[in-house]
């Protein structure tokens, strides 16, 4: 693990408490049927098959005030924040380049992961998830219309419960579209955690973990962003291990969920060209009566010049 | 990538040909080229892999270490990949140039191997909490031409195929900490199950259709293309047929991942799919 030179670091082999708890020494079973009562409803009172989407989803526009367009995602607790800035020239470049580029950066807040505390200076899996936020955004935006030039989109996760992918692709649409990028289509996302003959939608973060590590003959998570108009999978990935049937299954799955996603995704929308068509209107008339006020003093002036 | 200058007649022409199940060097949709695969060419790494697929020369090493367990896993060892591409392979790997194909590789062999159907972590135990064997996996991209991640995910599994884990002769536990002896005999080893090593199984989309090891000119005339990462079953790695302790698996998919600025259709993904297994 590259070590952090800025700052001054502890003794290397500190652990985190939690592998001292009684939850920690809980069988993979015991783990198993914790995160779903006999009724088949999880942890947090969902169906196996709800998304967070639905019922703990809440998004808005603007968060970022620097930015050019920004966005933040709330799927009940995994909080994530994206900032889009205007485009600038591409450093080290030097070939001419007929396409846009997007550079992404995913980041997690050290804070944000129960397991563990992130180190500051950017490891594995923020560099791949990083690597598949760039793929997933490539074909939605029309990158023809910024030759030569990149566009920064750069997610912040406060806190991660599971599913950061999909809601940092979610957001990064989101604020490319507060952002007036040009795009081909509103990009959504979702993903799935299998375990055994289970379908977890919307895994939270336990679910996922208990995923990843499963032994039992079908496991993994996979990850899917969709182009919804064009009907395009922009991005699919799958980790763990899965046979064919799961995998398309899951797919047909993930394409519905990522299409209930996008009236949500309108709605934040059109509310955001609502209020700036409002926010414009306000402008104006606040303008014209400062126009007003500065015409009659100027008529004022005048008439006190050509008096004397 | 790799400097190639395709005309747009040039590339018309291939899209051309792989409508019709016919590529420009006679190959069908889903031949391989011919490969040359040679093991325990480093002397000096625990495991070693040198494959030559037409263009593509990937050379890996393996070197073992005695590492700790993570707290969370104490019954299972470690295996870490670095991808490496060097300047031989092309210029613009020279320098930091190669690091985002370089990352995008070594990250997919990463998910690949992370379960444990794929490639079972447990055999890579010494003392269950204490002490476990952590593979260092070492990839070089000696030349480039075309489909870079089937050729490191088959040079893998033939280095891992290759490598010799020295076995443990004597344990001293004193008080928490172990001491360990190992063999001193050079043949004194043990090998690594590596029957349900993922490969990876590169489609790319040309056109209508989707093409299996793409060669560099292919490559650059198609905007997506999908990984897939297949597990194997153990019983046809087996010298005896008649061995029935191995129970049959079914191959599985252990990763799948998009590359390139494109996108699929859902149809053509599940064709594609289907194509790779």
């Amino acid at each position: 693990m590259p070590l952090d030179f800025r700052r001054f670091n502890g003794p290397e082999d500190s652990v985190s408490y939690k592998i001292y708890t009684k939850d920690y020494l809980k069988t993979y079973d015991e783990q198993l049927k914790d995160l779903y009562d006999e009724n088949g409803k999880r942890k947090d009172g969902r169906e196996l098959n709800e998304a967070r989407s639905m019922c703990m989803f809440f998004a808005r526009t603007d968060m970022v005030s620097q930015a050019k367009g920004s966005a933040y995602v709330e799927l009940r607790k995994t909080k994530v924040v994206c900032s889009v800035f205007d485009p600038r020239e591409i450093p080290h470049q030097n070939e001419f380049r007929q396409l846009g580029q997007l550079y992404c950066e995913v980041k997690f807040a050290p804070f944000s992961c129960p397991r563990k505390r992130r180190p500051y200076v950017p490891d594995v899996e923020e560099k791949a998830l990083s690597v598949a936020l760039r793929q997933a955004l490539e074909p939605a935006v029309c990158r023809h219309f910024f030759p030569n030039y990149q566009i920064d989109v750069l997610i912040y996760i406060l806190e991660h419960d599971g599913s950061c992918l999909a809601a940092a692709i979610n957001a990064a649409g989101l604020a490319l579209a507060n952002a007036a990028v040009p795009m081909f289509d509103i990009i959504t996302s979702c993903s799935v955690a299998v375990i055994g003959n289970k379908m977890f939608i919307d895994p939270t973060e336990i679910e996922e973990h208990i995923a990843k590590n499963s032994t039992e003959v079908n496991h993994g998570i996979i990850t899917m962003s969709v182009l919804s108009q064009l009907k395009q999978i922009s991005d699919f990935t799958q980790i763990g291990s899965m046979d064919v049937e799961c995998v398309t299954k899951v797919m047909e799955v993930l394409l519905k969920e990522c299409e209930i996603i996008v009236p949500n995704i309108q709605r934040v929308l059109v509310v955001d060209v609502v209020k700036n068509f409002e926010l414009k209107k306000h402008l104006e008339a606040e303008t014209k009566k400062r126009e007003e006020i500065l015409k009659k003093k100027m008529d004022e002036w005048r008439s006190l010049l050509n008096g004397q | 990538m790799a400097g190639l200058l395709l005309s747009s007649t040039e590339k018309v022409f291939i899209v051309h040909g792989v409508q019709e199940d016919f590529r420009s060097d006679g190959r069908s949709n889903i031949d391989y080229r011919p490969m040359e695969l040679e093991t325990d060419v480093v002397s000096h790494a625990s495991g070693s892999a040198r494959l030559r697929l037409a263009n593509t020369d990937i050379l890996v090493g393996i070197k073992t270490e005695i590492d700790t367990p993570k707290p969370d896993k104490p019954d299972m060892g470690k295996i870490e990949f670095l991808v490496d591409g060097s300047a031989n392979a092309t210029p613009e790997f020279e320098g930091r140039g190669g690091e985002n194909l370089a990352s995008s590789i070594s990250n997919t062999m990463q998910r690949a191997y992370h379960s444990s159907q794929a490639f079972d972590l447990k055999q890579l135990c010494i003392v269950e909490g204490k002490q476990c064997w952590k593979l260092y996996v070492d990839i070089l991209i000696l030349e480039c031409g075309g489909n870079w991640f089937d050729a490191v995910s088959l040079a893998t599994k033939a280095a891992l195929f290759n490598t010799r884990i020295p076995l443990v002769k004597a344990l001293l536990m004193d008080g928490g900490n172990v001491d360990l002896q190992l063999s001193d005999d050079p043949y004194d080893f043990k090998f690594l199950d590596v029957g349900s090593a993922p490969l990876l199984v590169t489609l790319c989309k040309i056109g209508e259709k989707c093409v299996v090891d793409p060669s560099a000119e292919e490559e650059s005339c198609s905007v997506i293309s999908l990984i897939v990462g297949i597990t194997g079953n153990s019983k046809s790695y087996c010298a005896d047929k008649g061995a029935s302790n191995i129970t049959d698996v079914d191959i599985k998919c252990s990763t799948i991942s998009m590359n390139g600025p494109g996108s699929l259709a859902p149809k053509t993904l599940k064709n594609a799919i289907h194509q790779g297994m």
